[in-house]
C-alpha cells in the first residue's frame, strides 16, 4: 500500500519526464507492433497464395519432370488451309493435326494431358505416406484438356484452340490437394461414391465466364462430366478450373511419354508433414526415397514468389524489424538515462530512507516500480499506436501482386499451329508463372499485444535497473552528505 | 539498633563504547582525518551537545553513532552492537530500531504527505498498516501536528517540517536520538521552539540525545558538552550525576 502510494506521487512529481519516457517507449513498441502488423500481413497474403497453390493442409508436393516423347509425341502439328493433303506443316486444302503419333485430319480433338510433369505410380504414394514424419500423402494428377477443332469442308479458318486446367483429385483425402482450400458456394464437393463417376467441380471464375451452373455438364477428353458443385478459392490465387475424380482422370488423361492412359498413375503427390517442425525432416526422407524427384515445400514455393508482395515482406521483415529495434533501443536508453538522472536528483532522499532502516531492496524495488508503471503506460500507449499504424497501412497500402510459379497448371504438350490467317503460332495453354492481386490485410495479432506489454515491462525494468543499481549502492552517510 | 541501609543507585550503563575511534577520508589521494583517536562513552539517557568549527567532524562523528558510516579504526559499540565492523544488515536493524536522526534541512521526502513521511521511518520494522496509522496519528500530536497530516512538506513552514522529522525520528520509540543542527535552518524564535521540544522529549521518555550544534545557547542545555577541533573531541561540560 505504502509502496504504491509512493508510487504513485513520485510519477506524480515527475510527470513530464515519466510522459517522455512513456511516450518515447509507446513510439518504439507502437513501431514494433505496426512492423509486426505489416509483416503478417503480408505473411498472411503469402500464405494466401501458397494455399491456393497447395492446399491448407498440404506441407510439401512431390513431382516429377517429364520424360521427353518419343518422336513426334507430344507435339500437335496442325495443318490447315491450303496445306498439301497428309502433309504436316504444308499448305494442302484440309487441316491435319497430329497427336502422339495419331493425325486427324477432321472432327474435334479433344486430350486431357499431363505435359508439364512426369508420372508416379500409386506405390509411390503408399511408400510415402509410410515415411516416419509423414502425417498423409495423397496424389493428384495436375491436367490440362487441350480440345481443337479441325475446320471441315471448304473451310479454312480454324478455330483456336481451347484448353482448361483439370484437377484429378483424390477423393479419399479431401484434406490434401487445391480442392481443400476451396469453398463451396453451390452443389456440393464430391462423395465416395462420385470415385468413378462422371462428376465435376468446378471454380467459380471458370463457371462465370463459361455461365455454368450445377447440373450443366463440362466436356473433357470428348466425355461429359455433370457438374454437381461450384467452388472458390481464395482470390489470391490460379486455381484449376475443373475438379473432377482421380480415377476418372487417371482413366482419360494420356501420359506423354507412352501415350496410353495413366491408370495407377498421377504426376503430383501432396504430404502432409507429422508437425511443422518435421517438413524439413520430410524433406530429406523424400529425397532419399526419390532422388529424381522434385520436392517442393511451402517456403520453397515462397522463394519463388516475386513481385511487390515479396518486397513488402523483405521490407517489413528486414528494414522494419531494424528500424523498430533501433527506435526500441533508443527509447529503453533514453529511459534509462532519465531514471538514473532522477535517482541522481533523489540521492538525499534515498539516504534519508537508508538513515530510517530502509533496505536497498527496497528503494531499488521503489525506483523499479515506478519504471515498470512507467513502462507498462508506455506499452498501453504503444499498443494504441500500433493499432494506428496498422490501421493507416490498411488504409494506404497499395495492392501487392506475386509472380508465383504455377503449380496447378499443367502446360500441356505444345501446340503448334500452322497455315492459320496469322500464319504460325505457338500456344501455350498455361504459362508457367502467373502474376496475381494480392490483397494485404495487417492485423494485430495477440502476439503482438502479448509483446508489447513484455517489451513495455522489459523496458521499464531496464531503466529501472540502471537507476535502482545506482540508488542500491549509495552510501547512507554520502547521499546525506549531498544535503548539505 | 537500627540499621540504616542506604540504597546505592545502579551504576549508569555504558550505550556507547568508543575506543581509538578514526575517520579518514581519502581524496585525490591525500588522506583527511575527520576523526582522530576518539575515546569516549555516552551513558543512556544523557544529553550530549557537540560543538565545533564546520569541517572539524561533528557530523561524521554523528555518522559514526548513528550507523550511517564506519569508522576507519577503533572501536565502536553500541548497546552490545559492533558498529564498526558489525553485518551491514545487522547495522541496519540496528538503525532502523534504536536510532531516530533529524537533519538540519529536514529530509522530508517531498511527495509524501507529513503523516507519510512519519509513516516511512516504521516500514523497515514491518509495522502492520492500521498500527503504523495509530503510530503515525499519535507521533504527529505529540509535536502538536495532528491536524497537519495529510499535508506536504512544501506546504508546511520550516518550523512545522521539523516537527514532522522529529515526529519521524521518535515515532519507532528509539534510544537514541540523533540530531544534526536541528535548528540550523530556522528562525530564532522557531529555534527555541524545537529545541524546547526535543528537551522536553528528552525528558519525558528518557532518550539518549546526542545533539550537533554550533549554538552554544542550545549546547547549554545539555548534561555534557563535547567540542571537536581537528577531528578530536574534548569535554568541556559534564553535569551528569
Amino acid at each position: 500500500m505504502f509502496f504504491l502510494t509512493y508510487l504513485r506521487r513520485e510519477l506524480r512529481r515527475r510527470m513530464r519526464q515519466a510522459i517522455f519516457i512513456a511516450i518515447g517507449l509507446a513510439i518504439g513498441i507502437g513501431l514494433v507492433i505496426t512492423v509486426m502488423g505489416a509483416s503478417s500481413g503480408v505473411k498472411a497474403a503469402q500464405a494466401k497464395v501458397l494455399r491456393a497453390l497447395y492446399g491448407i493442409g498440404t506441407d510439401v508436393t512431390v513431382t516429377t519432370k517429364p520424360t521427353p516423347p518419343k518422336g513426334a509425341q507430344g507435339s500437335v502439328p496442325i495443318s490447315s488451309g491450303k496445306a498439301t493433303p497428309g502433309g504436316p506443316g504444308g499448305n494442302g486444302s484440309h487441316a491435319q493435326a497430329c497427336i502422339n503419333g495419331k493425325c486427324y485430319t477432321s472432327g474435334t480433338i479433344d486430350t486431357l494431358d499431363s505435359g508439364d510433369y512426369g508420372p508416379l505410380s500409386s506405390t509411390t504414394i503408399a511408400k510415402i505416406a509410410q515415411l516416419k514424419h509423414v502425417s498423409a500423402a495423397a496424389g493428384g494428377l495436375v491436367l490440362t484438356d487441350n480440345r481443337i477443332v479441325l475446320p471441315t469442308g471448304s473451310s479454312s479458318r480454324l478455330t483456336p484452340p481451347t484448353s482448361v486446367s483439370v484437377n484429378g483429385t483424390d477423393i479419399s483425402h479431401p484434406k490434401l490437394g487445391p480442392l481443400s482450400n476451396a469453398s463451396l458456394t453451390m452443389g456440393r464437393t464430391f462423395t465416395a461414391a462420385d470415385k468413378d463417376a462422371y462428376v465435376a467441380v468446378v471454380d467459380s471464375n471458370y463457371a462465370t465466364v463459361h455461365k455454368l451452373h450445377v447440373k450443366d455438364t463440362v466436356t473433357l477428353a470428348n466425355k461429359k462430366f455433370t457438374i454437381v458443385g461450384i467452388v472458390t478459392q481464395p482470390q489470391a490465387s490460379s486455381p484449376p478450373s475443373v475438379y473432377i475424380p482421380l480415377a476418372r482422370a487417371q482413366a482419360l488423361a494420356s501420359n506423354p511419354a507412352t501415350g496410353k492412359s495413366m491408370n495407377n498413375l498421377v504426376n503430383t503427390v501432396y504430404v502432409t508433414a507429422a508437425s511443422a517442425s518435421d517438413i524439413g525432416a520430410v524433406q530429406k526422407e523424400l529425397a532419399h526415397l526419390l532422388p529424381q524427384a522434385t520436392i517442393t515445400s511451402s517456403s520453397d514455393l515462397a522463394s519463388e514468389i516475386t513481385g511487390s508482395a515479396a518486397s513488402a515482406a523483405k521490407l517489413a521483415g528486414a528494414l522494419g524489424r531494424w528500424l523498430a529495434v533501433l527506435v526500441l533501443i533508443a527509447a529503453f536508453a533514453v529511459a534509462s538515462l532519465l531514471t538514473m538522472a532522477a535517482v541522481a536528483r533523489r540521492v538525499p532522499e534515498f539516504g534519508t530512507l537508508k538513515a530510517l532502516g530502509w533496505r536497498s531492496s527496497r528503494i531499488v524495488s521503489q525506483v523499479l516500480g515506478e519504471s515498470v508503471a512507467t513502462g507498462i503506460v508506455g506499452g498501453l500507449a504503444g499498443v494504441g499506436l500500433g493499432f494506428a499504424g496498422v490501421a493507416i497501412i490498411d488504409k494506404i497500402a497499395p495492392k501487392l501482386s506475386a509472380s508465383i510459379p504455377s503449380a496447378n497448371g499443367g502446360t500441356g504438350p505444345t501446340t503448334h499451329v500452322a497455315g492459320g490467317p496469322g500464319g504460325a503460332s505457338l500456344v501455350s495453354p498455361a504459362a508457367t508463372h502467373t502474376t496475381i492481386a494480392v490483397p494485404m490485410s495487417a492485423s494485430v495479432t495477440v502476439g503482438a499485444i502479448v509483446l508489447a506489454v513484455l517489451l513495455a515491462v522489459a523496458g521499464g525494468l531496464v531503466a529501472g535497473s540502471f537507476g535502482g543499481w545506482r540508488a542500491a549502492r549509495l552510501r547512507p552517510a554520502a547521499a546525506l552528505a549531498r544535503v548539505a | 539498633m537500627d540499621i540504616t541501609h542506604e540504597t546505592v543507585p545502579p551504576p549508569p550503563t555504558s550505550l556507547y563504547r568508543l575506543a581509538g575511534v578514526s575517520k579518514i577520508y581519502r581524496k585525490n589521494g591525500r588522506d583527511i582525518p575527520a576523526v582522530r583517536d576518539l575515546d569516549l562513552e555516552i551513558r543512556a539517557g544523557e544529553w550530549l551537545a557537540v560543538q565545533g568549527k564546520t569541517g572539524h567532524g561533528k557530523s561524521t562523528l554523528l555518522q559514526l553513532l548513528g550507523g550511517l558510516d564506519r569508522p576507519t579504526a577503533g572501536r565502536l559499540e553500541f548497546a552490545g552492537h559492533d558498529l564498526a565492523t558489525g553485518a551491514e544488515t545487522k547495522i541496519r536493524k540496528v538503525r532502523a530500531t534504536s536510532f531516530g536522526f533529524i537533519f538540519q534541512s529536514f529530509n522530508l521526502v517531498p511527495t509524501l504527505t507529513a503523516a507519510e513521511n512519519v509513516e516511512a521511518a516504521l516500514i523497515p520494522l514491518g509495522v502492520p498498516h492500521h498500527e503504523r496509522r495509530e503510530k503515525t496519528a499519535a507521533a504527529l500530536d505529540s509535536v502538536g501536528l495532528g491536524d497537519r497530516a495529510q499535508h506536504l512538506p512544501g506546504e508546511l513552514s520550516g518550523g512545522q517540517q521539523q516537527r514532522v522529522a522529529i515526529a519521524r525520528a521518535l515515532v519507532k520509540s528509539p534510544d537514541v536520538l540523533l540530531a544534526d543542527e536541528p535548528s540550523g535552518n530556522l528562525d530564532e524564535d522557531t529555534r527555541d521552539e524545537i529545541i524546547g521540544l526535543l528537551d522536553t522529549l528528552w525528558r519525558e521518555r528518557g532518550l539518549t540525545l546526542i545533539l550537533v550544534t554550533h549554538d552554544s545557547a542550545i549546547a547549554r542545555r545539555a548534561q555534557r558538552i563535547g567540542v571537536m577541533a581537528r577531528g578530536r573531541l574534548s569535554i568541556r561540560q559534564d553535569t551528569r550525576a
